[in-house]
Order: structure tokens, then sequence, then C-alpha cells
């Protein structure tokens, strides 16, 4: 059965996990305080919110490139909406959110309706999103927000970042859905047979609609944390932000061919990816040494998981 | 993974050509007021200003104790920035009781350059050196610094003045637009036809010469045409292609190409060079003299601006000593700077590093770095 490779590979990531805190605690005594672990969680709840919708995505075979340039189009929109249209700040962010929810409809209704692979549409739209960020700000930052907007990205609710609360409510949800529901286990179905599901009977492109629209969403609110977080918008926030994703994703056991993933899978992942970034840096560690220990660590997951895929039944 | 650089090339080649599109509306110029300097020699009046700097909160004695130092540049591994380095790293043994190293994001990306000044403040230094990729973006971080109470001084390009103590400025951006543009209107004369390359319309310090370019240009030599700036990311190959793309879109039209940063500047005169155009095209740019010795030895390139990096990472490793000691405190009006000995503060909580250099022909190879 799959569910045991399944568990396999997060029981091993989650073990890995345990191993790098632990060795990165002797690294640095600043590294396993309350504060600093807060504070990693406030900056990975970005790439965090769009990790959770990406894994439904993959999980299906597919895969969104554009959501790094709806990130920035809805920052910018989101400034833009707020001091060239004079909107009141929240209906401004809540629009931006909704022309980024639309812009991930729009991903979904060309790869549903034109039948075009998603890596191609979503490159597409990858650039598309992006030149109209850069078009629509003019180059032009746009800063000076009130300072009840970044409670959102700097403050504390119950001495807990604001951001971690919407991550750690969207991926209890998530994985509700896509562990518990008929809509869910339809995801699995298109990622491991389109065809039978649709013979089946089962909502492929309805879901598909549905799963790229999500996306969307999440990388529209994503893109306004962001901008509270920082406390300006630039037309070029947010690039490369979808690799990043789709490398939590992947690491977290997802199988890119679709079919299989957890959400529980991707936040270790994302967790793991993090506190190595951090805790190198504190052990003195430099910045491109940092990044080539996760590219080690990410081959070296991956290759332990095929390993134990192929003692296991399959 | 080939996907993914497939996508990446693609994208970029997308996103260029769609600045393509736009980028003849925009002079990549910021909406800050500007201050052309007059058109003959003659020095501006400075107009003296209150401190306008940050604090750090609970900042523990730190008078002659060893400094724990980051430099956090606006990226690493250019030339430009590893000159500043060495200066950060020459001044730290000649003071001798700093222990200062550089750590930077790989691209000039606001949210690597974040995170990393972040994680510096948790492992706990005494003291921060910056270069801002954007000026608004990292103040929260660094307001987070001065709360903690780490000294925090920034050089080269910079953050919201109450974001940290001191601003080590490389040259003011009135003198180095003068510079610029007095040297290109004597190489392609009154009524030449320029063209800009810049890095990106949003990085602070190219935004602000722009504009002081187009003033000072629109006061002294009116005559000269603007046609166009565009973006070239502070990439090699990219500048190298946005010079090549001027030169064909204008012909012979175009007299001269600005180049904004150390990168573009050099992919510029390659351009030019390529191009077969050398003496037709002028190019006239900042950039550090080492990549910038064959143009000039080929006389494809005349004139090159900049100050010493070198001395920049010099000044701004001696200020944050000063900060630390408290000689330099909120209402001076100069600081000792080592070799370089006094330097003078302007704007408030600025230090001026001095007048940018031209360097020529005959000096060039005077200077190593």
């Amino acid at each position: 059965m799959n569910w045991k490779s399944l568990l396999r590979h997060e029981t091993f990531l989650a073990l890995l996990l345990v191993a790098v805190l632990i060795v990165l605690s002797f690294q640095s005594d600043r590294f396993f305080t309350v504060s600093n672990l807060l504070n990693q969680g406030r900056l990975m709840t970005e790439i965090g919110l769009i990790a959770i919708a990406m894994t439904f995505v993959i999980a299906t075979g597919g895969i969104d490139l554009s959501v790094g340039s709806i990130l920035g189009l809805t920052a910018i929109l989101t400034g833009v909406f707020w001091q060239k249209l004079g909107l009141p700040l929240p209906a401004a962010a809540a629009g931006a959110i909704a022309v980024g929810t639309f812009a991930g409809f729009a991903n979904g209704a060309i790869i549903t309706r034109f039948s075009v692979p998603p890596l191609i549409a979503t490159l597409a739209t990858l650039a598309l999103y992006r030149g109209l960020a850069e078009g629509i700000s003019q180059a032009r930052s746009v800063r000076g927000y009130p300072d009840w907007f970044y409670v959102l990205g700097q403050g504390e609710v119950l001495g807990v970042p604001t951001q971690l609360w919407i991550l750690a409510a969207a991926a209890i949800i998530a994985s509700i859905i896509l562990a518990y529901t008929r809509w869910g286990r339809t995801v699995y179905a298109i990622g491991s047979n389109e065809v039978a599901s649709r013979f089946s009977g089962l909502s492929v492109e309805k879901t598909k609609l549905a799963l790229y629209t999500a996306s969307g969403f999440a990388a529209a609110l994503a893109g306004v944390i962001f901008v509270s977080r920082v406390s300006t918008t630039r037309s070029d926030m947010g690039t490369g932000i979808e690799l990043d994703a789709i490398t939590a994703v992947v690491l977290g056991g997802t199988s890119i061919f679709g079919g299989r993933g957890t959400i529980a899978g991707t936040m270790i992942g994302l967790c793991l990816i993090q506190a190595l970034k951090n805790g190198l840096s504190l052990a003195g560690v430099k910045g491109d040494g940092t990044i080539m220990l996760i590219g080690a660590v990410l081959i070296l997951a991956i290759l332990a998981s095929n390993l134990f895929e192929r003692s296991g039944t399959r | 993974m080939r996907n993914r650089v497939l996508s990446a090339l693609l994208a970029l080649s997308f996103s260029t050509s769609l600045s393509h599109a736009q980028s003849a509306a925009w002079t990549g110029g910021d909406e800050l007021p500007t201050n052309p300097l007059a058109c003959d020699a003659t020095p501006a009046t400075v107009a003296a200003k209150p401190y306008d700097g940050g604090s750090p909160t609970n900042a523990p004695d730190r008078k002659g104790k060893t400094l724990k130092v980051v430099d956090v540049p606006k990226l690493v591994g250019i030339g430009y920035f590893n000159a500043t380095s060495k200066g950060i790293a020459d001044a730290a043994k000649e003071i001798g009781t700093m222990d200062a190293k550089t750590d930077g994001p790989s691209k000039a990306n606001i949210d690597d350059q974040i995170t990393l000044i972040d994680n510096y403040i948790t492992s706990g230094v005494d003291g921060i050196l910056f270069a801002a990729n954007d000026p608004v973006a990292i103040a929260p971080v660094l307001k987070k610094a001065l709360a903690a109470g780490i000294n925090v001084v920034g050089y080269d390009a910079n953050s919201t003045p109450d974001a940290r103590q001191w601003f080590v400025n490389q040259a003011e951006f009135n003198g180095i637009a003068k510079a610029m543009v007095d040297s290109m209107a004597k190489e392609t004369g009154e009524d030449g036809a320029f063209a800009i390359v810049t890095s990106t319309f949003t990085t602070p310090n190219q935004a602000r010469w722009i504009s002081e370019m187009a003033a000072y240009q629109a006061k002294c030599h009116p005559k000269m045409k603007w046609l166009e700036t565009v973006e070239a990311q502070e990439d090699n190959i990219l500048s190298f292609n946005q010079t090549n793309t001027l030169l064909n879109k204008y012909g012979d039209e175009l007299k001269g190409v600005f180049g904004m940063t150390s990168v573009a500047t050099p992919a510029a005169a390659d351009a030019v060079t390529q191009a077969k155009k050398c003496g037709k095209v002028a190019v006239v740019g900042l950039a550090t003299p080492n990549a910038m010795k064959p143009y000039v030895a080929a006389d494809c390139v005349k004139s090159v601006v900049l100050w010493n990096p070198v001395d920049l990472g010099y000044a701004a490793a001696h200020v944050l000593r000063a900060v630390a000691d408290g000689t330099l405190a909120p209402g001076a009006t100069s600081v000792k700077a080592g070799k370089l000995g006094d330097l003078s503060v302007i704007n408030g909580s600025e230090i001026l590093l001095g007048a940018p250099t031209v360097f020529s022909k005959d000096n060039i190879n005077n200077f190593d770095f």
C-alpha cells in the first residue's frame, strides 16, 4: 500500500528535523530559544502559505510557477489601490487579494479549458503577472502605511507572530481537507491517473480550477503579509519564491508526478529548510555555504525516500 | 532541474522584453527634489541640519572593547563590494579591537538581506554595517537591531535615517551627477543624444543620481537629448544585451551611454567594443578602475567616475568604532577616520567621504581595486 511508504518518508524527515535541531542548538546557544524560533516562523510564513496550496497542485501532477509573480502583483496593487485610488487600506488589500485570486483562476482556466500543460501555462503567466506588476507600479514603491497595518506582518497576538496564526490555521484546514474529505481523495486520484478519474465520474476540471484559484489566493494573501512585514511595496517582490515553495513541497515527500503528498510533510520540509538556513547562519556559516548544504540535504532526502519506496511494497 | 533553468531563462527574456516595451515612459529617476550644482566649479553651500539618525536602546559601554561586527552589503561576489569589505577588513586590522566579517545575499534581494541581518541580531553582534537594497524595506530589521542595543552604521546605500545611527556617504548625488554629465558633454558635444543603463528603477542610489543628472543636464547642457533609460539588474549579460539593443535601436543617433552601476559600465563598454563603435559612441559611467582598464587602454572609454570603495569601507568601519566609543555623538561636525583624516558631517547624520574621482588614461593605472 502507498500509505506505508508515505508514512516512512515523513517519519524519516521528522527524525532528520529533530537531529538537525539538536545539532544546530549545540552549534549556537542562541538557536533553540523561543524568540528565535518564533521569529523564524514569522520569516517562513509567506513561503509556507504558498507551499500549502502548492502541495495540492503538485499532488494532482501539476505545478504553479506563477505564485511569485502573483505575490508581486498583489503587493503592488495593495499599494496602488490604497494610495492612488484612495481606497481604505482593508478594502485595498481585499481588492488586491481578489485580483490575485482571479490571477490563479485564470491559470486554472488556461490549464483546464485549453489543456495547456501547467508548466507552460504558469510559466507564461509568471512573465505576464510580473510584467503587469512592473507596469502598474511604474517602478515606484508605495510606502508610509498606517501603523495598525504592520500588526499583520510585524506584530504579535498572544505572544506569537500574527502571521504564524494564519499559517497554522491554513495548515490545519488544508490537512483536514486533503486527508479526510472526498475532495482530497479526488486530488490524489487525479494525480495517480487523470484519465481513470475522469471515467470514474470525478469532476477533474472543476477540482483543478479550484486548486489553481486557491494557489492564487494563497500567493495573494502571502503578498499582503509580505508588504506588512517589510513596510513597502516593490514590483520585484516574491521573485523566486516559487522555487522555495516547490523545494519545501518536494522535500516533504510530495511526488512531482502526483498522487502522493501530505501537508504535514510539506510543513516539516519547510521547517527543515528554515532551521538549516537560520541555524547555520547563527553557527557562523556564510550564505553560500548554507545554500550548498540545503541542496545536499534535498538530494539526500529524496534519495533516502526513493530507497524506502523501493524496499516497500511497490 | 532543466525545466527550472529553462523557465528561469524564459522568464528573464520575457520580463526583459516587457520592461523594454514600457521603459520609454520612465526616466528611472525618483520623485525627490533635486539640487543641481553650479555649471562651473562653484562649491555648493551646505545647510546645517540637526541630527536625524536613530540611537540604540541600552547599548552596553563598548569603549575600547573588542567589537564583533558584521558587514552586510547588497550582495556578495562582485568587485565593488569585495573592495568595500577589503576596506572594512583593513580598518579592523588597523584598529585592532574589531572583529569584522562580511556576509551578504548572493543576489541583490531585499528579503534575503533582511533575513540575514535578522539572524545576526539573534546571534548577538555589537555592530552592523550595511548597504541597503531598499531604504524602507530594511528599516524594520535595522530598528530591531537598534532596539537590541546594536550600533548600526550604513554605507553606500542608505536606509531611512531613523533606522540607523550614521551613514557614510561616498559622494553627494549632485556631485556624481555633475561629474557624469560634464564628462559626457565633453565627449559627445553639447547636442549629443545619450541613453542610460541602470540597475532597477527602484534602486535608491541610481534613481537619485538619475534625477540629479536630469536636473543638471537641463540646467547646464540643455541641448543634450535623453533617449531612454533601461534596467539591467546589476547583471553582466543583461547589461551587455541592453546596451546592444540600444545601439541597434538608435543607430547613429546614439552618441553616448551612461553606465549607472559597476556592472553595467564595463558591460556597456564591451558591447560598444564588439559593435566596433569605439570613438563613435562614448561610454561614461560608474565603475571600478580594474574592470575598465582594458577599455581605457584601448581608448574606447575616456572617463570612469567613482569614489574609492576601499576607502568607503575603511571609513565605515572607523565610524562604527567611533560611535561605539562614544566619540562620534549627535551634533558632531566631523569624525576622525584613520588615514583619511577628518571627514565632515552633512545632512544631519551622514558622513561625506569626499568628491568623486574621474579616472582617465593618465591616472587609472595608479589605482588597484
